[in-house]
């Protein structure tokens, strides 16, 4: 007796992994053993995740075992099969849930399907027709001619609801009904294989898989529709579906289930298959048709549509596979059972494919109507490595791209229809925050300029153009007029093409402008590709992340060539505050680093900090204004008065210095720095850092006018007519209220109250314990500062530590520092007696559904505990000060924030600019500075009439040759002082890099900023390339 | 082929592809640790799996577990029946398994004298 079955999946994706060696490595495993009498190995069409390749799945017990390789074939027999205890190397974690899963039924990515069509994909043997017909083969077909008249079957169909899966949703009994009462003879009926969109492959995993049940439709369907006579079409490259069809045909002849008087009817049924090309074109029937024919696969106009005039002039119905797949379940189950699954319109399951940034990819069966939430992030698994998720492309080419804020869309053919995309195949294509829209419009567009097949004129010379526009917007060659260009070509390439192709190939273009609009502008405006995929628009993927572009391969290789001034000078140009952001940086930078996939990612923000903290130590302030003054513009005579001197302000006020322009700061507080003196904590960025970059803004003639505030001591009426360019850079200074009971005791601060008060030298009396809720960067800074107080801090965040905003690793130093974190618990109300905090009562929160940026919203339970405390810090969020804002007479946004234009940074005041977190809302210290540096660059062509900014760049020669070695060895990152020293001290807790350790790091630099394809010739050209500073808007 | 042809010949592959759908009567578990195979266990069910195909029985699933902790009992095996109720039997041999498989597996009766214990209900979840 066989007592195991262990199923090997040889699908195409398995195959490939080198499933058919594990195959052969279990049989001689087995063998060994003498356990070839009792175990099986099956072969099985695929299970559904080919990315987890090769695949196995062992029955009784249901064992789901991933990549499982032939050198891991004699582990796992002896393990599972001899000892009867699961090989845990082989068992695959479940994303959604982060456990390691056993069986199929465990992973959410199985359990949440509902496989009708599916049914038997990766249970049964393909090749081996008595499997099937041992789970109900044939036995629909053997009722239909046994017990229903063609009548019956099409109204069974009708009754089911069951609607066309190759792309328009036809409701199949209709179609066959017209096909039925087509008086014509012969009829011929026709399965359309030609599955040719990127990343859809349900339909080659069904002929793979369960090859029979796509026989046993067609069959029901001629009967039904008075044909004798089938073609499969099917593109040549599915090398594996055309064999195991024609195994199948030929089984199924053999065993009389195809062929003359089935079941003892007089219905007689032969079938074929015929091999496309590979022409996507060939998926269009009366294309699909001519090939079958033997002709070119060239599509007709209809009508005669191909139930009237078909296949050599004869009645033809073409179904897509999974249409016919369907068929038999519904006989077997029924109409109403098929109808009572699916949503009001569209009844039933769809085979989906996910594909591109996703956790889990493969071929999902699910109900119509379930959310793309849910797709995405239940049977998907969520987006991988943390990114955020952004768009869906749908139906392949020529479908359409749909944006994040349309996730909790239910998915049927109408509700894809009515956001300008469409169901097609079923393939989804899953994007990230890394994924460019005019790209991915630029890709799709190419693939459909390819695939026409030339015959009419709006498709063959419109795809091209349209090609061409968009590959000028991904060079930054392009003119807002384009964009307009682009609509009108979409919509004459949709109306006059002759068939689906041409039809539906602006789908991309068309969704992308309608919802990423601002993505193409910012290509055509500012030559810009924020994601980080047109490589003409960037000079390296860390400088493009950069918001203040720093060009980081060329500090790094002057270094590198022992040339510290020049990668001063270079650093100094693209970045006002080298040392303080050196330190304080969230550095978006690795993120997109790509040594990353080496080791780790470069240190590039201690490796500026180095250069930075170096040239202090070493020179003075005189000598570098010395080299700094070469590269100011004569005075201009014009204006600028800036209005807040942190981060923003500072940065537009050093570049519109060295610009020539007369510069005028004001700041409330007593000394310019803004956040950067006041609410960062000394530890992580000392004054006299910021001291050093203050001098050298002061000596390129920047004027700072104190403790005057806005509204107060000076109006912004005065201000417009004082200077001819106002910027405002007034960032958020009030906290966000906590809204619980209690928040008024004595003992509440806010975090930025109790920051700043702390800076300006003030005791407060903390108490022991101190609770901070929040989980951003103020909060770490709040409890650290708390416990250099001497408290005993616990930080409350109501998500999980993964989710929480602040820079990772400040919230690692925090906890080692002594801080306690409590994660999932959400504020209640804050305790108190004789008016004074007491505690804090938090209820436990449970992550719930993904929200659109890709975090859990926590839900609150009913489960309260009390954190007992003496004071409690907030740090939920700051906003802008909404008594300063208002008196501006300016136009506001709903948060607060001032609205401005979002690409000249213009407010509603024409002589009035803004930027950084009054614009933003709180973000941080870079992305401030690249507004102050952005609209520097802005303020003076309005003033200067002309672009200077970028002349302002040295340009160094250092050399453009790739690296031969990369150094090896592992990322350097400045010296830690030791924690229990840093908690009672206030000094910097991290040490500069030594000259040695930089230089190491700038080795690991892999220059992704040389390129071979950089269009202007090669050498120092390419190179001249490359300097341009960031900001050329 | 006919009607009756294809019900017999699914009968027929049923037995081939039921493994796979699970939902057994019968779950007979061998300890197929250090100390059972030491003991004979893997002949013993070779011989247990041959009379299971010699009877024509469909509804049992053999299955294989690691050392169960009765070490001087071995070969020991666990019948499990899907209503929850499970026997242990000590010290299996060939004979013996023949014996399970004729009384138990087909007739639904505890072959009593190679029992340990008392068949006890399983806890119902």
């Amino acid at each position: 007796m066989i007592r195991t079955h262990i199923l090997v999946c040889t699908g195409t994706g398995c195959t490939a992994n080198g499933s058919l060696a594990t195959r052969d490595a279990l049989l001689a495993e087995f063998k060994k053993y003498g356990l070839e009498n009792e175990i099986e190995v099956v072969e099985t069409g695929c299970m559904g995740r080919c990315d987890l390749g090769p695949c196995s799945l062992v029955h009784p017990d249901g064992t789901f075992y991933k990549e499982v390789t032939a050198a891991d074939v004699p582990k796992l027999v002896e393990e599972h099969f001899l000892k009867g205890r699961p090989y845990t190397k082989l068992l695959p974690q479940d994303p959604r849930t982060q456990h390691v899963v056993l069986t199929q039924s465990d992973f959410t990515f199985f359990n949440s399907q509902l496989r009708i069509v599916r049914d038997n994909c990766g249970v049964i043997d393909p090749e081996n027709i008595e499997e099937y017909i041992g789970r109900d083969g044939y036995a629909a077909l053997g009722k239909v001619l046994t017990t229903m008249s063609p009548e019956q079957v099409i109204d069974e169909l009708k009754a089911s609801g069951l609607r066309g899966r190759g792309g328009a949703g036809f409701p199949t009994g209709r179609k066959w009904e017209l096909m039925r009462k087509a008086p014509d003879f012969p009829k011929y009926v026709v399965c359309n294989a030609d599955e040719g969109d990127p990343g859809a492959f349900m339909n080659r995993s069904v002929l793979e898989g369960d090859p029979h049940s796509v026989l046993e439709g067609m069959a029901i369907g001629a009967y039904a529709m008075g044909s004798n006579r089938g073609f499969v079409y099917i593109r040549a490259e599915y090398g594996l579906a055309v064999k195991r069809l024609h195994i199948a045909i030929e089984q199924a002849y053999k065993y009389g289930l195809l062929g003359k008087k089935l079941f003892g009817s007089d219905f007689d049924f032969d079938l074929e298959v015929r091999i496309g090309a590979g022409a996507f074109v060939c998926g269009e029937e009366t294309a699909l048709m001519r090939s079958v024919e033997g002709r070119r696969g060239q599509p007709q106009p209809r009508p005669p549509f191909p139930a009237q005039r078909g296949l050599w002039g004869k009645p033809t119905n073409i179904n897509n596979v999974e249409t016919w797949a369907t068929i038999r379940p519904i006989i077997l189950k029924g109409a109403k059972w098929f109808a009572s699954i699916g949503t009001e319109k569209t009844k039933g399951t769809k085979v989906f494919c996910l594909a591109g940034k996703i956790n889990n990819t493969g071929v999902a069966e699910l109900p119509f109507g379930t959310t793309l939430r849910d797709m995405i992030y239940e049977v998907g698994g969520g987006i991988p490595n943390g990114k955020q998720f952004k768009a869906v492309q749908t139906g392949g080419p020529s479908g359409g791209v749909i944006p994040a804020e349309h996730i909790d869309t239910p998915v049927d053919y109408e509700s894809l229809q009515k956001l300008g995309s469409i169901m097609g195949s079923g393939g989804l294509v899953i994007m990230d925050e890394d994924s460019c829209m005019v790209d991915v419009a630029r890709f799709f567009m190419e693939f459909c300029c390819d695939e026409s097949c030339g015959k009419c004129p709006p498709c063959r010379v419109g795809t091209r153009q349209m090609l061409a526009i968009l590959e000028r917007i991904s060079k930054g060659k392009a003119e807002l007029a384009d964009l307009k260009k682009l609509e009108e070509l979409s919509i004459v390439v949709k109306d006059a093409s002759l068939c689906g192709l041409g039809q539906t190939a602006p789908n991309p273009v068309l969704t992308t402008l309608r919802y990423f609009r601002n993505e193409y502008e910012e290509h055509i405006r500012e030559h810009r590709c924020t994601a980080g995929i047109c490589s003409d628009l960037f000079v390296s993927p860390c400088e493009n992340s950069c918001p203040l572009h720093m060009n980081i391969p060329g500090f790094l290789q002057l270094l590198k060539e022992d040339r510290l001034d020049d990668a001063f000078d270079l650093v100094i140009m693209d970045n006002p505050l080298p040392a303080s952001t050196g330190r304080v940086c969230q550095h978006p930078c690795e993120n997109r680093c790509r040594r990353k996939t080496v080791d780790s990612a470069v240190n590039m923000r201690e490796v500026h900090r180095y250069i930075a903290d170096t040239i202090f130590e070493k020179v003075t302030a005189e000598q570098i204004l010395k080299r700094l003054d070469q590269r100011k513009m004569p005075a201009t005579g014009k204006r600028v008065g800036i209005v807040g001197s942190g981060p923003a302000g500072l940065s537009a006020a050093f570049y519109l210095a060295l610009l020539g322009h007369n510069v005028t700061v004001y700041e409330s507080a007593e000394e310019p720095g803004g956040m950067l003196r006041y609410a960062l904590p000394d530890y992580r960025l000392p004054t006299e850092t910021l001291e050093h970059e203050l001098d050298l803004i002061r000596g390129l003639g920047v004027r700072f006018v104190c403790k005057t505030v806005l509204g107060r001591d000076i109006t912004l009426e005065k201000l417009t007519s004082d200077y001819d360019v106002v910027f405002l850079a007034i960032g958020t200074w009030e906290e966000q209220d906590l809204g619980v009971p209690g928040g008024e005791l004595k003992g509440v601060f806010p975090a930025l109250d109790f920051l700043n008060r702390i800076s300006h030298g003030e005791r407060i009396d903390i108490g022991k314990r101190v609770a901070v809720i929040g989980g951003g960067n103020a909060a770490i800074d709040s409890a650290r500062t708390a416990l250099r107080l001497g408290a005993d801090v616990t930080i409350v965040y109501r998500r999980s530590k993964e989710d929480m905003p602040a820079i990772l690793q400040e919230t690692e130093e925090a906890l080692e520092e002594g801080a306690k974190l409590i994660t999932l618990a959400a504020p209640v109300q804050v305790l108190g007696e004789n008016g004074r905090v007491t505690g804090l009562e938090v209820a436990k929160t449970i992550l719930g559904k993904y929200d659109a940026r890709g975090r859990r919203a926590p839900i609150t339970t009913n489960e309260k505990y009390v954190v007992a405390c003496d004071t409690i810090i907030e740090a939920i969020g700051e906003r802008v000060d909404g008594a300063v804002a208002e008196k501006l007479g300016l136009q506001l946004n709903k948060s607060g924030t001032i609205k401005v234009d979002r690409w000249t940074l213009q407010t509603s005041h024409p002589k009035v600019y803004a930027g950084g977190d009054a614009v933003t809302g709180a973000a941080n210290v870079t992305a401030a500075m690249g507004f102050g540096k952005k609209a520097a660059a802005i303020i003076d062509r309005q003033l200067a009439g002309v672009d200077r900014f970028r002349q302002l760049w040295p340009r160094p020669r250092y050399s453009n040759t790739v690296p031969a070695q990369t150094g090896e060895g592992p990322r350097s990152v400045g010296k830690l002082v030791p924690s229990e020293e840093r908690r009672s001290s206030w000094h910097e807790v991290s040490h500069t890099l030594s000259a040695w350790e930089a230089k190491s790091e700038a080795m690991r630099c892999l220059r992704c900023d040389l390129k071979a394809h950089s269009g202007e010739g090669n050498g120092h050209d390419s190179h001249e390339h490359n300097l341009q500073p960031a900001v050329n808007a | 082929m006919n009607l009756d042809e294809l019900k017999k010949l699914k009968e027929k592959a049923q037995r081939q592809v039921s493994l796979r759908e699970g939902n057994k009567k019968y779950r007979v578990v061998f300890s197929m640790g250090t100390s059972g195979i030491a003991a004979g266990a893997r002949e013993v069910m070779t011989t247990m799996l041959d009379e299971i195909d010699k009877r024509g029985i469909d509804d049992v699933e053999v299955a294989v577990t690691g050392e169960i902790g009765l070490v001087d009992a071995e070969p020991v095996i666990r019948v499990e029946e899907n209503t929850g109720e499970k026997v242990t039997y000590a010290k299996v041999n060939a004979e013996a398994a023949r014996k399970i498989v004729a009384e138990h597996l087909e007739k639904g009766k505890v072959v009593a004298g190679l029992a340990v214990g008392k068949p006890k209900e399983a806890e119902k979840k």
